[in-house]
C-alpha cells in the first residue's frame, strides 16, 4: 500500500462508517448473515429517500448506512481498498466503463448464482454491459442512454420548424441559432480532460454509424474516413468555430450542461436520460422549464443510435455481508423502486439525477405514472434503440484508454495539437495496451 | 527604553504565576519515593516521556514511515492490477515514467508551479507581515481575514476560483471588461501553458499565504524595538531599515515559509483537477501521479513517481535551508 492509498483508506473509512479490517477478518465476520446487520453501500447516485430505506430496514432488518460519492472520487477509493485488500462497503458502483477490470482483476464478486441470468435478459435491455464472459459482475441500477436535448424554442425563434434529423441538419441549424442571435454559443460540449468527453466522442461516432474499438478491440478511428476520425474533428470544429461555449474547455459533463439550464446553450448532443426530468424542469435551477426536448439523435442519414452509459451495482470481493448486500441490490431493483427513483411517485421519492429505470417493467409504470416529461420517448429509445458502446464490453484497460481519448480530444480543442495528432497518440495509447 | 520596560513586566508576571518552590523534604517525598519492586521513582519516571510520546510514535509510524518504507520498496516493483502477478523490475519504473511525455511535461509544469508558488507566497506573506508589524486599529479583523483562506479545502477554493476565471460570466472577465482592458471575455486557464499554472499557482498562493504571512509576522514581533529606534536614529530610511534590519532578521522565518512553499507547490495537487481536470497542459507531478495510479492502476509506476517527487521535496527543502537559513539570536 502506497503513500496515496494510505492517505486514502483514512477517508474510505471514514465514509464507510467502518474502519479497515483485513481480508481474513472480513471473511470471518459472517459474511452470509442477512438479518438485523448493517450494510455500507457506497454509490455515485443521493440516497433513495428516508422513507423507502426505512422500508427497506423494516420488511429485512438491514440496516443501511448509505454514502453518496461522487463518481470519479468512488472509483478511486474502489481501487485504492482493493489494491489494499481492505474492506470498503457491502455494495458499491460497477460503472459499464468498470465491468472489463473488474473481471481481470476480480475486485467484485460475480453475481451468477444470486440472479438468474437467462430471464434477466428479457427484463434488463442493458444487463450485457455487465457480462464479461458470462460473469455478471453488476446488475444494472438505471438505464443511462447517450440522448440529444434540444430547446425547442430556441429552435423556433431561428425559424427552425422542423426538428434536425441528420447530423448535417443538426450542424446547420445550430450555424442559424448562432447566426440569428439566438444563442450565440449554441452547442453543449464538455471539454475539460475528463470521462464526459470520451463519451461524448463515443455517441457522435455511432451517429457517423461507426463505433471507435471493434471487437478484438482494434482502433476503428485511425483513418480520416472512418466515423470516429469524423467525430472528432466535428467537436473540435464546433469549439473553433465558436458554436460552443470557450469556458467549457475547463467544465466537466456535470457543469457543462447547466449551460443549456440556464440557456447559455440550445442543445446537447450527447446529454444523458433524464436531465430534463432533473435538471432542465426543475424552476429552482433552470431558465429554461418547459422548453427543453429529446429528439432522436441526429446520424449522419437518419436516427443514430443511443449508446448505453448504464450504472450497475455490485459487491465487492471483501464484502463483510454478502446476502444482505444481495437483498439490497434486488430492493434497489425492484421495478417500483426504480420507477419512484426516477419520478413515477412525485419529487419526494426521487433520486437527484436517477435517469431511467433499468428494467422493462419499471420503465413501464414509469411511463404509466403519466409525471415525467419525455418518459415515454426515453423508454421506447432504452428498449430499441439503446447499443453498447463497446460490442464486446468495455475493455479491461479502459481507464487508461479513456484517459488518452478525452486528455487528446481536449488538447485539439484547445489547440495544442492537430485533430490527426490526436487521433494517432490515441491509437498509440491502444496498441501500447493491447500489449 | 520601551523594550526593557516591557521585558521587566514580563519578568513580573512570569515571576507570580510560577508556583512557589517546594521544600526539600516535601520535593524528596514526591520524586524520590521508593517504588513497589525497590526501584527508585526517578529511575521508574524515566520512562515517562517514552509513554508519553508513544501514542504520536505509533501514530505518525503507521501513517507516515511504514507507507513510505512500503513505497520505496514497491517503487522497484511491477504492480499493475490489470497484469499480475507482481514482480521486481529494478529501476523499470523509472524509466517507463521518464519516457512518459506527459509524466515529463508535469515535471515541467511543477517547475513553474513552484517558481511561480514560491514567489508569490513568499513575497505577498513578507508583504502582509510587514502591513501587519505595527499595531493599529482592526488589525486584529485583518488578519482574521487574511487567514479565511487557509482555512478553506484546495477543492472548495478551486471551485470558487473556477467561477472568478469563468469565460462566460467570471468575476475577472467583468472587472477586465469593465476597465476597458479586454475587448471581449477571454478563456484564461486550459490553452496557453504558463498562463494557465500561473493562474492556478495564484489560488494556491491564495491559499498558504497566509501561514507564511503568520510566520513572518511572529518572527517580525520577536525583532526588538531598539534596533528600529537605532536605524531611526541613524537617519535609515523605511526601505533601508526593513533591508537591512527586518530581513536580516527574518530569515530563519523566511527560511520556513519558503520551505512551506516549495513543498505544497510541489504537492499542488486539489487546484489542479479542480480547475484543469487531466488537461496535460498545467499537469503536476501530483496529478499524474494519480491518474497513473488510481485511474491506469499501475500502481508501481504511481509508486516511482511519488518516490521521485518525495525525494525532489526534501533535496530542494534542504537546498533552501542551506541557503536562507540563518541562526538568529538577540542578546
Amino acid at each position: 500500500m502506497g503513500i496515496a492509498a494510505g492517505a486514502l483508506l483514512g477517508a474510505i473509512s471514514l465514509a464507510a462508517g467502518g474502519g479497515p479490517v483485513s481480508a481474513s477478518a472480513s471473511a470471518a465476520a459472517g459474511r452470509h448473515d442477512k438479518a438485523n446487520v448493517t450494510i455500507n453501500v457506497a454509490i455515485a447516485y443521493p440516497a433513495p429517500p428516508k422513507s423507502m430505506l426505512e422500508a427497506f430496514t423494516a420488511k429485512t432488518g438491514i440496516k443501511v448506512n448509505y454514502s453518496y460519492i461522487q463518481w470519479d472520487n468512488l472509483q478511486t477509493k474502489i481501487a485504492a481498498a482493493a489494491e489494499a485488500h481492505t474492506y470498503f462497503a457491502d455494495v458499491a458502483d460497477v460503472d459499464w466503463s468498470k465491468v472489463g477490470e473488474y473481471y481481470s482483476t476480480k475486485w467484485f464478486l460475480p453475481l451468477n448464482k444470486y440472479f438468474d441470468l437467462p430471464s434477466l435478459r428479457a427484463q434488463y435491455p442493458q444487463i450485457d454491459s455487465f457480462i464479461r464472459n458470462g460473469q455478471l459482475l453488476g446488475m444494472p441500477s438505471d438505464a443511462s442512454l447517450l440522448v440529444t436535448t434540444v430547446n425547442t424554442k430556441d429552435f423556433a425563434a431561428a425559424g427552425i420548424k422542423k426538428m434536425p434529423t441528420t447530423l448535417a441538419e443538426y450542424t446547420a441549424d445550430l450555424k442559424a441559432l448562432k447566426q440569428k442571435g439566438v444563442v450565440s454559443t449554441p452547442l453543449d460540449i464538455p471539454l475539460a480532460a475528463a470521462e464526459g468527453l470520451s463519451t461524448y466522442w463515443y455517441e457522435v461516432t455511432a451517429a457517423y454509424g461507426g463505433q471507435v474499438l471493434s471487437s478484438t478491440y482494434e482502433p476503428q478511428f485511425t483513418s480520416p474516413g472512418s466515423a470516429g476520425y469524423k467525430a472528432m474533428q466535428w467537436i473540435v470544429s464546433a469549439y473553433k468555430t465558436g458554436l460552443v461555449p470557450k469556458g467549457n474547455l475547463t467544465l466537466e459533463d456535470y457543469q457543462g450542461f447547466s449551460g443549456e439550464a440556464q440557456n447559455r446553450t440550445a442543445s446537447v448532443f450527447s446529454d444523458y436520460s433524464g436531465d430534463i426530468g432533473t435538471i432542465y424542469d426543475v424552476p429552482s435551477s433552470s431558465k429554461v422549464v418547459g422548453d427543453v426536448a429529446y429528439i432522436p439523435t441526429p446520424g449522419l442519414r437518419g436516427t443514430a443510435p443511443n449508446l448505453a452509459n448504464p450504472d450497475g451495482i455490485g459487491i465487492p470481493a471483501l464484502a463483510r455481508h454478502v446476502q444482505a448486500a444481495v437483498t439490497f441490490i434486488k430492493w434497489y431493483d425492484e421495478p417500483a423502486n426504480q420507477a419512484a427513483f426516477a419520478g413515477a411517485n412525485g419529487p419526494s421519492k426521487v433520486i437527484s439525477g436517477f435517469p431511467l429505470p433499468a428494467n422493462v417493467a419499471g420503465l413501464e409504470a414509469l411511463v404509466k405514472s403519466n409525471k415525467v416529461p419525455g418518459a415515454a420517448e426515453l423508454a421506447q429509445l432504452a428498449e430499441h434503440h439503446s447499443r453498447a458502446i463497446f460490442p464486446a464490453g468495455a475493455p479491461p484497460w479502459y481507464p487508461a484508454f479513456s484517459n488518452a481519448v478525452y486528455t487528446n480530444i481536449h488538447s485539439a480543442a484547445a489547440g495544442q495539437e492537430s485533430v490527426a495528432s490526436a487521433i494517432k497518440a490515441i491509437a498509440a495509447q491502444v496498441a501500447s495496451l493491447r500489449g | 527604553m520601551r523594550g526593557r520596560a516591557a521585558g521587566e513586566t514580563e519578568d513580573l508576571h512570569h515571576a507570580a504565576a510560577r508556583p512557589l518552590p517546594l521544600e526539600p523534604q516535601a520535593r524528596r517525598r514526591r520524586w524520590e519515593r521508593p517504588g513497589p519492586r525497590g526501584q527508585s521513582a526517578t529511575r521508574r519516571d524515566g520512562y515517562l516521556p517514552y509513554a508519553m510520546i508513544a501514542p504520536l510514535v505509533v501514530f505518525i509510524g503507521a501513517l507516515a514511515i511504514y507507507p513510505t518504507v512500503l513505497t520505496v520498496v514497491e517503487a522497484f516493483f511491477h504492480i499493475d492490477p490489470l497484469s499480475p502477478p507482481d514482480h521486481f523490475v529494478g529501476f523499470g519504473n523509472f524509466s517507463a515514467v521518464f519516457s512518459n511525455p506527459q509524466v515529463r511535461q508535469s515535471f515541467a509544469n511543477t517547475g513553474w508551479y513552484v517558481l511561480f508558488g514560491v514567489a508569490l507566497t513568499v513575497c505577498l506573506g513578507t508583504g502582509i507581515g510587514l502591513l501587519l508589524q505595527r499595531p493599529f486599529r482592526g488589525r486584529g479583523v485583518i488578519l482574521a481575514i487574511v487567514v479565511l483562506p487557509w482555512a478553506l479545502p484546495g477543492v472548495v477554493e478551486g471551485v470558487i476560483w473556477s467561477w472568478i476565471y469563468n469565460p462566460t460570466f467570471g468575476v475577472v472577465n467583468s472587472v477586465l471588461k469593465s476597465l476597458h482592458l479586454i475587448g471581449q471575455y477571454q478563456l484564461f486557464i486550459g490553452t496557453r501553458q504558463v498562463e494557465s499554472i500561473l493562474l492556478i499557482a495564484l489560488v494556491q498562493a491564495w491559499q498558504i499565504t497566509p501561514l507564511a504571512a503568520l510566520i513572518v509576522l511572529a518572527a517580525l514581533q520577536s525583532i526588538p524595538d531598539e534596533l528600529y529606534e537605532s536605524a531611526s536614529v541613524d537617519g535609515a530610511s523605511w526601505h533601508r531599515t526593513v533591508r537591512s534590519v527586518t530581513i536580516p532578521l527574518i530569515r530563519p522565518a523566511l527560511a520556513i515559509a519558503t520551505v512551506e512553499a516549495l513543498v505544497m507547490s510541489l504537492n499542488i495537487f486539489d487546484q489542479v483537477y479542480v480547475l484543469n481536470a487531466n488537461a496535460t497542459t498545467a499537469s503536476s507531478i501530483m496529478s499524474t501521479t494519480y491518474f497513473i495510479t488510481f485511474q491506469n492502476l499501475n500502481f508501481g509506476q504511481g509508486y516511482a513517481l511519488s518516490l521521485l517527487a518525495t525525494v525532489a521535496t526534501v533535496l530542494l527543502s534542504v537546498g533552501v535551508v542551506k541557503v536562507l537559513y540563518r541562526k538568529v539570536e538577540y542578546r
